[in-house]
């Protein structure tokens, strides 16, 4: 029988407002769950899949030995796939000439991400494939062929053996990225490496092991692997090398992370504010049915009932749509992820439900509780039970379920911790910040014939109901702020970082005499540069009166610099230059002047590390000779910019006597490719790096990056909308009964609406400032502490908080007004006898 | 009987009995305790001090589920705000305390009341829908439903206009001669109470006296 009835109840009530927003509400909540943790993280995996193309894998232990041919034995290496491969300098020859190449041996699956692109003449059309050379066959790339003036068919002498050419390399996805001194590419088979004879004791070899699968077995060999590293071995995953990628995929994981975390919040909040007022307006009904004879038992079962169906229908629309939503965004990404894609599995389901559920549970358990405690004696008294008892375990319970729903999605106690905190606060003060402000309106006077007096007294009736809406308008307004100036600061930087027309050519090793014809060609072909770099190249051996080899190890300076840049303890890349290249920013001291005499400027990373301070005097060795130069500047510079940079930078005095050659980066389009190449051909020995493919790469890493954002943006913007929605509804409810009466007291229309509209636009204006100044302090905090940015200040929410703020809930607030206004005044009395 | 409201006596030295059958008029003015008087004798609160007995049960010594019981069982209610579900219809109100009770045939005797204070046609009209007038018939309807053995009436025409408050003040009396049951009125309405059997007349929180009503059994 109840249950007919509470079936009943609930068909009648899905008409009202509440339930449609708690269901909405729960609805968004699990569709963000399970979009985020299929769409967004299935896209991360996707993407990281990708960018692990740049190591050619998804971990790799790299080593300066051969390690034992049973390393692995003990290994787990379950659902693994491995590969190979050696690298060493060696010299090569065709015909009488020679080249120092950079050789690498690999095994038959290499790579295990990522693929070789390959071609049978240099200019010819490029096949993309996994593998090593035939045994006995070599790949080379372009400058090989160029240098040497080789073709593909011909023999190629690599120490003791011969290797016939079968391909031009055109591209590999681990090259690295090092436009210095990169020696041009021999690949060979790895079984063909003893036939050469070129590995002596002593050779500077570097064995690099591959390892690709599944993240929970990358991550058992990791946990295996771990312990037992030696100093001059090295295991790195793509996320361990400081890549514009991976500074892209940080970024964007911590983003994600918290918009999903906050929409989930919200959605409580509207939850929580839509279930109090479902519950106080069944007070009555509640109070009918116990004077009728329901049990307390009956009246449970009712109102559970409601819960669970509503709950049911909403986990299901939210998985419905969330996978509806993460279909069409896969459909429109999928060319941009590599294949095949990542599996959904069942973790989105799961989370999903969870969050639902406890959502539902938890931030409507305390209102049906006081709803199930309403007296009968409600039906004579018609105040009886009333919100007279403190909501204090209300505020523990919900308090509680957010910590714990944000520690369950974040599996960050830090962050969540922080966050929880920084929020509470951020209540406590709001709370106190609102009374201010309402408190300030007592002082205006009260004439009902004018709209703004009437909305004024209206808000100072309403002072502890109008502070939590006010507190709850202004976390809804602030969090969407942040969110959007963060997802704008976040895409915004990104894209500066890698304009459309960011350089994706380097030419190196361009000699004195090569310069004016390099520099003719540019201003022909209208290529901008930021200049041609000269390079000498000389060891640092010595700080102050220290010589450096005692405190400096290889190893540590290979863990610090991990994207191939040569490091201190070898030959440095050295330049002089009187302007301060772009991207550079001196963090101390000045910078060099015309004049200056024996001084240099040092990347800050590299003198913190050698303990280099503003005037130490530092020893170079170029060629034979010492040479002492004083730090004068320390140099921030931002490595993400593709053009040559420096760890140190000399006065013109110091080097400009040296033979050096120059370097330079810049963008090439499609059409100047020809005439550059056609140059290219003239001049051999020039060096040129394509960088296009990696700038590609990162590019789509962004934009599918961009796609997460806007799609967790979009759903953080429903919930803060549902949750002022809700508020706005659930106050004009309250305020029904006073329409009705200055209605019936001979009130116009007009004078209604506009006491109302301007009471909520001023509500809404205050909460949008309130909102907008925790959202600089807010963004302040994270930008420098989650997402390592620069502060600043955005001079747009000032005016978008209070309009936003202030247009959306009057906008709500008057519509929800006019409803009421279109019934007659005798139909609103008998609904609020009610 | 006293009952302790911020150490407040509003009912004291009450004592009165009332037959089965029996219709009473608790009349008095406004603040006197009436309705004090009536939410205890109809079990919707308890006293602090006294003894009740509702047909023959002693409800000062019940908790509020076993009061719950007896008004579903025993007892009919009849209210000056009506106090019908919003969200029900008005054959969906009437039903409501057989369905409460677990009866089976709820929808038919419903639809048998409805008819029979004349809102035959007005079965699926939700309660804003209705005049004042209908929706206190359907809440009469409603404290029939159930065949109480005893109705209290809280200001039942208090709310409406001359005409239409001695259309439901007849419609009571006549389906509660129908029924049999014993009736308690709570009015300040001389005239109403004089429709009744006997009248008791609070002032203060308490009986000052009681008289017999001019007209009995009314129909």
């Amino acid at each position: 029988m109840w249950f007919k009835l509470a079936l009943r109840l609930f068909k009648r009530e899905l008409g009202r407002g509440e339930l449609t927003i708690i269901a909405i509400a729960i609805t968004l909540a699990v569709l963000s769950v399970f979009s985020l943790s299929s769409v967004s993280s299935r896209i991360q995996d996707a993407i990281l899949q990708k960018s692990a193309s740049f190591i050619a894998a998804d971990r790799v232990l790299q080593s300066a030995n051969a390690l034992a041919e049973d390393y692995f034995a003990d290994a787990p290496l379950d659902g693994l796939r491995q590969a190979k491969h050696i690298t060493f300098s060696s010299m090569v020859f065709y015909n009488d000439e020679l080249q120092l190449a950079g050789v690498k041996a690999v095994t038959e699956l290499h790579p295990l991400r990522g693929q070789l692109v390959l071609s049978d003449s240099p200019f010819g059309e490029q096949t993309r494939l996994k593998g090593a050379p035939a045994r006995g066959e070599v790949w080379v790339s372009r400058r090989v062929i160029d240098v040497l003036d080789i073709a593909v068919g011909k023999e190629l002498e690599v120490g003791a053996a011969k290797f016939k050419v079968t391909g031009v390399l055109i591209e590999e996805p681990d090259s690295g990225f090092n436009p210095f001194n990169q020696n041009p590419r021999v690949m060979m088979n790895y079984a063909d490496v003893p036939m050469t004879e070129v590995i002596q004791p002593g050779s500077r070899i570097t064995y690099r092991y591959l390892f690709a699968g599944e993240e929970d077995n990358v991550k058992a060999l990791t946990d295996w692997v771990e312990p037992q590293l030696l100093d001059n071995q090295r295991w790195y995953g793509v996320k361990d090398r400081q890549s514009p990628v991976t500074n892209a995929l940080e970024r964007a994981e911590s983003f994600l992370l918290l918009a999903g975390l906050l929409g989930v919040i919200l959605a409580a909040v509207a939850i929580a504010v839509a279930a109090q007022r479902y519950c106080q307006r069944h007070y009555d009904p509640v109070a009918i049915f116990k004077t009728l004879g329901a049990s307390s038992k009956q009246v449970r079962q009712i109102y559970v009932t409601h819960l669970i169906f509503l709950t049911l229908m909403s986990v299901i629309a939210g998985l419905a749509i969330g996978y509806g939503i993460q279909s069409v965004v896969f459909e429109m990404v999928k060319d941009f992820l590599p294949k095949p894609l990542p599996e959904l599995g069942a973790k989105p389901f799961v989370m999903a439900v969870v969050t639902g559920i406890s959502c539902s549970l938890m931030f409507s358990l305390y209102p049906l509780l006081q709803l199930f405690n309403i007296p009968p004696l409600r039906v004579l008294r018609r105040n009886e039970g009333d919100m007279a008892k403190n909501n204090w375990g209300y505020l523990i319970v919900s308090g509680l379920t957010v910590f714990l729903l944000m520690w369950g999605y974040s599996q960050s106690l830090k962050i969540s911790a922080t966050l929880f905190i920084v929020g509470a606060t951020l209540i406590v003060v709001l709370l106190l910040v609102s009374r201010l402000f309402v408190n300030a309106g007592r002082a205006i006077g009260v004439r009902p014939s004018n709209p703004f007096h009437l909305a004024m007294a209206s808000i100072k009736r309403r002072v502890r109901a109008n502070s939590v809406q006010l507190i709850t308008f202004t976390i809804a307004i602030h969090l969407l702020l942040s969110l959007s100036i963060l997802k704008n600061d976040i895409i915004g930087e990104w894209q500066n970082q890698l304009p459309k027309d960011a350089p994706n050519h380097f030419l190196a090793n361009v000699t004195g005499a090569e310069l004016a014809e390099v520099k003719k060609l540019l201003t022909q072909q209208d290529i901008h540069t930021e200049g041609l770099f000269p390079i000498v190249r000389g060891r640092l051996v010595g700080v102050d009166d220290e010589r450096l080899i005692q405190f400096v190890s290889k190893e540590k300076e290979d863990k610090s610099d991990a994207g191939g840049r040569q490091g201190i303890g070898r030959e440095l890349n050295m330049t002089w230059r009187s302007d301060l290249p772009k991207g550079n920013e001196i963090a101390e001291g000045q910078w060099l002047k015309a004049d200056s005499k024996a001084e240099v400027s040092v990347e800050s990373k590299v003198a913190e590390r050698m303990d280099i301070k503003l005037g130490s005097n530092l020893t170079f060795l170029i060629g034979a000779q010492e040479y002492k130069a004083k730090v004068t500047s320390l140099r921030t510079v931002d490595w993400n910019t593709m053009q040559p940079n420096f760890f140190m930078i000399f006065s013109d005095d110091v080097l400009a006597n040296f033979p050096a050659t120059y370097i330079t980066s810049f963008h090439v389009s499609d059409e100047q490719k020809q005439p550059l190449n056609k140059f290219l051909r003239d001049y051999p020995t020039i060096m040129v790096i394509e960088v296009g493919a990696i700038i590609g790469q990162i590019q789509s890493t962004i934009d599918q990056v961009s796609i997460a954002i806007e799609f967790v943006l979009l759903i953080v913007v429903i919930a803060g909308v549902l949750v002022l929605t809700a508020q706005v509804q659930a106050s004009i409810e309250e305020r029904q009964q006073e329409i009705v009466i200055l209605r019936t007291l001979g009130a116009k229309g007009s004078l209604i609406k506009n006491a109302v509209m301007l009471e909520f636009l001023m509500i809404g204006v205050i909460a949008g400032v309130m909102a907008t100044i925790a959202t600089e302090i807010l963004l302040a905090v994270l930008q420098t502490q989650m997402f390592s940015m620069d502060i600043a200040i955005h001079w747009d929410i000032w005016w978008m908080g209070p309009v936003i703020g202030g247009v959306f809930v009057a906008s709500v607030g008057l519509l929800s007004t006019v409803k009421l206004l279109t019934r007659n005044t005798s139909q609103m009395l008998r609904s609020v006898n009610m | 009987m006293a009952v302790n409201d911020n150490d407040l006596h509003i009912l004291r030295d009450i004592g009165f009995a009332v037959k089965p059958g029996e219709s009473i008029a608790i009349v008095g003015a406004s603040g006197s305790g009436k309705s004090t008087l009536l939410s205890l004798l109809a079990g919707l609160d308890s006293p602090s001090k006294g003894e009740i007995y509702l047909d023959g049960e002693p409800i000062h010594q019940f908790n509020e589920e076993q009061r719950a019981q007896l008004r579903g069982k025993s007892v009919g209610f009849i209210f000056q705000a009506f106090m019908l579900v919003q969200s029900l219809t008005a054959l969906e109100n009437v039903m409501l305390p057989a369905e409460l009770a677990g009866k089976d045939n709820a929808k038919q005797m419903a639809e048998e009341l409805l008819e029979r204070v004349g809102l035959g046609d007005r079965v699926s009209h939700f309660p804003n829908q209705l005049s004042g007038g209908e929706q206190q018939r359907v809440a009469i309807a409603r404290a029939f439903i159930t065949k109480p053995k005893i109705l209290f009436a809280d200001e039942p025409s208090a709310n409406l206009d001359g005409k239409n408050g001695h259309m439901i003040e007849d419609l009571l009396f006549e389906l509660n001669q129908q029924y049999g049951a014993t009736l308690v009125l709570v009015t300040h309405d001389d005239k109403l109470a004089g429709r009744c059997e006997r009248i008791l007349r609070m002032c203060d929180g308490e009986l000052t006296e009681t008289e017999q009503g001019s007209q009995t059994n009314v129909v």
